[in-house]
């Protein structure tokens, strides 16, 4: 049985936890950065996947991270969406410690991986139904959400169609309405675009920018088309460190280069990219 | 809570795919007549018993959870080979919803499968003039539920051990030993030897012979074997958990 000063040490301790709580939020919600990076690591044996990278992201923009095969984007991603452990460095998502407040992070955030990422016999309408129901959605409010989703990703005519069925295009795009569905302050997109056709790609660049409108978005690819298209940032990744970073226009002014491409090419071989 | 949405979602999964139906039930139903009307050929000289109503309904429910282990094994197994294991990485879902997710419905499909299994067994009784007696039904359904832990447990640690390609084919060699060396449609403990020693050697001998009788040494060896299935289970199911990003 706790003592009269034991209840008021946890009495105390809840008004102090409350108050911190509160001036964090109030702290995140001023904070105009989404995510601060300084000196991030990620280390497998025998390999650096991240090498020490430092940047910033200011909410409500699209930050892209662009990077030949294995220069360390996914693995950035993972690291900052808590599918990994860093090895060294500090990060910050909407002023929450990826170290200490994970479970927090992991509430703000969500990630469309860039392969298929769908439960595969169940229909459009139960896979979001079912991804808001892992995010602690009750019935009632997974139906509401579901068709808000559907709605939003026009998704009515695919809506009771099994996911398997559908081509790549709406795949990809269930894929981030299930992403979208748990109200993310922060969207990871993990090449979303990759293996589409170009019609199919300008429709879900459409989609992404409607989406900027309420989040934040991270964006990893390899068409630079894209980046140029809808970033207003954009890093360039190396052998796991960013070698470049700035708007599509500076880029291209510190490299000289006519396009995002051309820029692109010139800071990874720089960089020391393999070509 | 989290754990049974995932749950709700992988009965789904297995539901909707047709052969689930085929083997999971059509199969041992199939066996089921077919070993009936083979002990209706019989003469009664042979002295068979091993095809007999009262052995053939347990022996085939038994049969039947080994294409339990076999959609458990596909269903994890495919699921490793998607992002959809990394999407449930970031989201607030831990370790213990995830298993959940698996073993909830597999032990739920298993236990439709013995009780539609008995079903029509009792009427295929009451067809051939052999009925089954209900008490004898009602207690072999009960010593049959850790073999339901044991298969679905099986099914999962070989779907997260191997691939798409390489867990059914390793399940199937289950399947046949099961059947063979369990003694469901082979009479191990007629034949005796070496056979029957493999047979001891492994616990299907004893969750069909728990099934059949009401061996207590049996049926202790097969919940022992249950929970030890169970427990390895849930630690690689931990690991492939914390892998699967």
């Amino acid at each position: 049985m706790k003592t009269n000063n034991q209840n008021k040490a946890t009495t105390d301790k809840e008004q102090v936890n409350s108050r911190s709580k509160t001036e964090h939020d109030k702290e995140q919600a001023s904070s105009p950065k989404a995510i601060v990076v300084t000196g991030l690591s990620k280390q497998y044996p025998g390999k650096t996947a991240v090498d020490s990278i430092s940047f910033s992201v200011d909410k409500g923009s699209i930050f892209s991270l662009l990077g030949v095969n294995g220069a360390g984007k996914t693995t950035t991603i993972k690291m900052l969406s808590g599918l990994t452990r860093p090895t060294g460095g500090e990060a910050y998502v909407l002023s929450h410690d990826i170290y200490t407040e994970l479970d927090e992070v992991k509430k703000l955030v969500n990630i469309s991986p860039q392969d298929t990422s769908v439960a595969s016999r169940l229909t459009v309408r139960e896979n979001l139904e079912f991804i808001a129901g892992i995010y602690g959605a009750d019935r009632k409010k997974q139906r509401e959400k579901a068709e808000e989703m559907i709605q939003y990703f026009h998704l009515q005519e695919m809506a009771d169609r099994r996911a398997k069925v559908l081509s790549g295009g709406w795949q990809r795009k269930l894929s981030i309405a299930m992403a979208l569905i748990t109200e993310p302050q922060i969207m990871f997109l993990d090449e979303p675009t990759l293996g589409l056709d170009v019609l199919a790609r300008r429709e879900l660049w459409e989609v992404i920018r409607r989406m900027k409108e309420k989040i934040t978005i991270i964006l990893t690819t390899h068409y630079m088309e894209e980046a140029e298209s809808l970033s207003d940032q954009v890093a360039v990744m190396v052998d796991g460190q960013i070698k470049a970073m700035g708007s599509v226009e500076e880029l291209k002014e510190q490299t000289g280069a006519g396009n995002l491409e051309e820029a692109f090419v010139r800071i990874a071989q720089e960089g020391g990219a393999r070509s | 809570m989290k754990g049974l949405v995932f749950a709700k979602r992988t009965i789904k999964e297995i539901l909707r795919e047709p052969l689930s139906y085929i083997f999971c039930l059509g199969f041992p139903l199939l066996m089921l007549l077919l070993m009936s009307v083979l002990n209706e050929s019989l003469p009664k000289e042979v002295g068979m018993s091993l095809f007999a109503l009262e052995n053939l309904a347990p022996g085939t429910v038994y049969f039947g959870l080994t294409f339990i282990m076999i959609f458990s094994a596909i269903q994890i197994a495919g699921d490793r080979a998607t992002s959809l294991m990394v999407r449930l990485h970031a989201s607030p879902m831990r370790a213990v919803d995830f298993i959940e997710g698996y073993t909830i419905p597999l032990f739920i499909l298993g236990i439709l499968q013995m009780c539609i299994t008995y079903a029509a067994a009792v009427i295929l009784g009451f067809i051939l003039k052999t009925p089954l007696k209900p008490l004898a039904v009602a207690g072999s359904m009960l010593r049959i539920l850790p073999s339901i832990l044991l298969f679905s447990s099986l099914g999962l640690l070989i779907g997260s051990i191997f691939n798409e390609k390489a867990a059914p084919g390793l399940c199937s060699v289950l399947v046949t030993v099961t059947g063979m060396l369990g003694g469901i449609w082979m009479p191990v403990d007629t034949l005796g030897g070496k056979i029957l020693a493999v047979s001891k050697a492994l616990p299907f001998y004893y969750g069909v012979k728990a099934a059949r009788t009401m061996d207590a040494k049996s049926l202790i060896i097969s919940i022992i074997a249950a929970l030890l299935a169970v427990f390895a289970a849930v630690l690689v199911l931990r690991k492939v958990w914390k892998k699967s990003c």
